[in-house]
């Protein structure tokens, strides 16, 4: 039984968890259980590193190395663990304002290195744990508690960042397609390079409140009417991409130079040089 | 000897004495203390710690990065320090300011780390080749909420070397951050140095076990069980308030006991941390209490006092936090005034005059104009405090 066997990787004992009903936090963090317990991996050679917010409470719950570190900075953490051991799996879980707002210069810097650590972003357009307030990657017009007449400022397309920026890996994925978000997570821990999966969730409680669709199950609903998989819009111009969801994998190239081999080649190099004299 | 970074020691003067750059004897120390783990980003005068680091940790396996801004990079240190890792990085007064809240997080979640700050004139941007020591607050008080800082204070080159040495295993002891600070000047001079001290101070197995998540037995009962990721116990690491579980308490009695211990490990180990010299002991009216580049000119103002037979007495002080409150209480007793020359508005006078004033009279001697103290103005100083003490 797939509910049980995730156990292994949850501190059941710390349930029930702190996220609202219809939350899609929760959701997609089921979909990263999933896929650990699809790839076996080992406890004790898996850290997963979160920032602060609604989607960072998430590594409270989960029986592997956690670290809960400061707002913004979770790359910057995942970043120091995974060049100390890079035999771990590296798992950075954050949100839009986590990562996108006050750690978005990280995000694309490690997108930049393309170190091969899984960054997976859960985009609910709000400042959920702080009641709402204005994220980057709201839409034009929508309200918040600190854009109470609507926003005015235009979002981030969060994928097409991350590919700009160098990640070899850019999907996403939404809380209503749990079956694709898990394979999407698997996707990203297997693939050798920085792996960005951005999970679109609801926030009925913060975002909901004040932005129609409002209940969870319209809001879900709406997410599935958006949607289109990444084959077919291809075929779609952009004014009927407006508005949609592009779901799958966006771009992938496990040939990009990934950071840790980069360094180890460094090393390599530098320990030939000792070898040969001390000086430069 | 061993001079397997040699390059760092290159400019050689003859066999007995190099000159070094008190930055690069900084990294020197560093690589000695076995800090294999650099994380950076360039700022002046800090930078040379950072290029050392660059081109050694490479050849000795360690792992060198930089970062995209300071922020980042003790961010990074302090995941590396999760694992086991020693690990440092070295900024100024503008990086460090950016430092502040991951530096609060290192306390928080215990992780052993080695922040050197070589300190220009500030604030903003201020002068950046100017030496200043105007972070003497912010070392202590720079992260939000109650919470104990271990900063220590270098004033030559040797100093650079030792108290690194000195840094790190206060840091692996306490599993807390430490603060090197060091004045430009001491950071950018050049001075001989005994390749007798790199054997003199290197730390040996018998200082600290480097194993990850080792305790020392003398503290096992002060310092919480260290998280160490990759072991089996899968530490949950919070920057939240919590308990000996590691996870999140809104417990007011855990809470307070918490903030409490980790105070406790560093306060009640002042003996041990606080590091001084006390030159003239006991024959001043005057003692001139100094750290950093200051404490060079306090100790050859005392020389020129000695010569113009001025009582004069030099506490230089080499740990800044935790306060050295028994040695400052002990000279405090016996001498009529206390003068503190400083490179700013008086930031360590303040906190002498907590400590001393209900026994002597604390002056504070500051100056922010981007210049040393020379030896000459403290020596005016002195000559007009005994002076004045004479005409009582």
């Amino acid at each position: 039984m797939m509910a049980i066997d995730v156990d292994r990787y949850l501190h059941t004992e710390r349930l029930p968890h702190i996220w609202c009903p219809g939350c899609g936090v929760g959701t997609v963090t089921g979909a990263f259980l999933r896929a650990a317990l699809k790839l076996g991996l080992e406890r004790e050679q898996t850290v997963v590193v979160s920032g602060i917010g609604c989607s960072s409470r998430a590594t409270g719950y989960l029986d592997v190395g956690t670290v809960h570190s400061i707002h913004g900075r979770a790359l910057a953490f995942a970043t120091g663990i995974k060049m100390a051991r890079p035999d771990f799996t590296v798992v950075v879980l954050t949100g839009d304002g986590d990562g996108a707002a006050i750690g978005g210069n990280h995000l694309i810097h490690a997108c930049r290195r393309n170190i091969d650590i899984t960054c997976i972003l859960f985009n609910n357009q709000v400042y959920g744990m702080t009641g709402g307030q204005l994220s980057p990657t709201m839409e034009l017009g929508d309200r918040a508690t600190t854009a109470p007449y609507g926003s005015i400022d235009p979002p981030f397309d969060l994928c097409r960042l991350a590919e700009a920026s160098g990640a070899s890996f850019v999907a996403r994925g939404t809380a209503i397609a749990t079956r694709q978000m898990e394979k999407l997570i698997v996707e990203g821990i297997k693939h050798p390079g920085f792996a960005f999966v951005e999970a679109v969730v609801p926030c009925p409680t913060e975002y909901g409140k004040r932005n129609a669709p409002a209940s969870v199950i319209a809001m879900l609903e709406d997410e599935k009417a958006r949607t289109v998989p990444v084959a077919k819009a291809a075929k779609l111009s952009s004014e009927e991409l407006a508005d949609k969801i592009v779901t799958g994998v966006l771009f992938r190239d496990p040939g990009m130079p990934e950071f840790q081999h980069s360094y180890a080649a460094m090393v390599a190099q530098a320990q030939d040089a000792a070898s040969k004299g001390p000086g430069r | 000897m061993e001079l397997w970074h040699s390059h760092l020691l290159r400019e050689k003067v003859d066999q007995s004495s190099l000159l070094v750059q008190g930055n690069r004897a900084c990294a020197l120390g560093a690589l000695d203390a076995g800090v294999r783990f650099f994380a950076g980003y360039p700022i002046t005068p800090s930078s040379e710690i950072m290029e050392a680091m660059a081109f050694e940790l490479p050849r000795v396996g360690g792992t060198f990065i930089q970062m995209e801004d300071e922020i980042a990079s003790i961010c990074a240190c302090i995941g590396a320090s999760l694992t086991g890792q020693l690990a440092m990085t070295a900024t100024s007064g503008p990086g460090f300011s950016l430092m502040q809240e991951a530096i609060g997080y290192a306390i928080m979640v215990e992780a052993p780390l080695l922040v050197v700050d070589v300190m220009r004139a500030g604030p903003s941007t201020g002068r950046p080749t100017a030496p200043s020591q105007g972070d003497v607050m912010q070392a202590r008080w720079g992260t939000h909420g109650d919470h104990p800082a271990i900063v220590l204070a270098a004033s030559n080159v040797a100093d650079m070397y030792r108290l690194t040495m000195a840094a790190v295993r206060f840091a692996q002891r306490f599993r807390t951050p430490v603060t090197l600070l060091a004045d430009e000047v001491v950071g950018h001079m050049r001075e001989s140095f005994s390749p007798e001290l790199i054997g003199r101070y290197r730390l040996t197995s018998g200082d600290f076990d480097f194993t990850p998540g080792y305790v020392h037995p003398e503290l096992v009962r002060e310092v919480h069980p260290p998280h160490v990721l990759g072991s089996e116990t899968n530490p949950h690491v919070t920057g939240l308030i919590h308990d000996e579980t590691g996870f999140p308490t809104n417990d007011p009695d855990k809470s307070s006991t918490f903030i409490r211990e980790l105070y406790d490990k560093v306060g009640n180990h002042r003996d041990e941390l606080c590091l001084y010299d006390v030159k003239n002991e006991g024959k001043g009216r005057v003692c001139i209490v100094a750290y950093g580049s200051c404490a060079r000119s306090a100790r050859a103002a005392w020389k020129m006092a000695e010569w113009e037979g001025l009582p004069v007495e030099v506490l230089h002080l080499y740990t800044l936090f935790p306060l050295p409150v028994e040695i400052i209480q002990t000279v405090a007793r016996r001498v009529e005034f206390m003068l503190i020359p400083e490179l700013n508005l008086g930031q360590y006078a303040r906190e002498v005059r907590k400590m001393a004033e209900n026994w002597t009279t604390v002056i504070s001697m500051g100056k922010i104009d981007g210049t040393l103290i020379s030896p000459r103005e403290i020596l005016d100083r002195v000559t007009e405090l005994v002076g004045k003490y004479e005409s009582v």
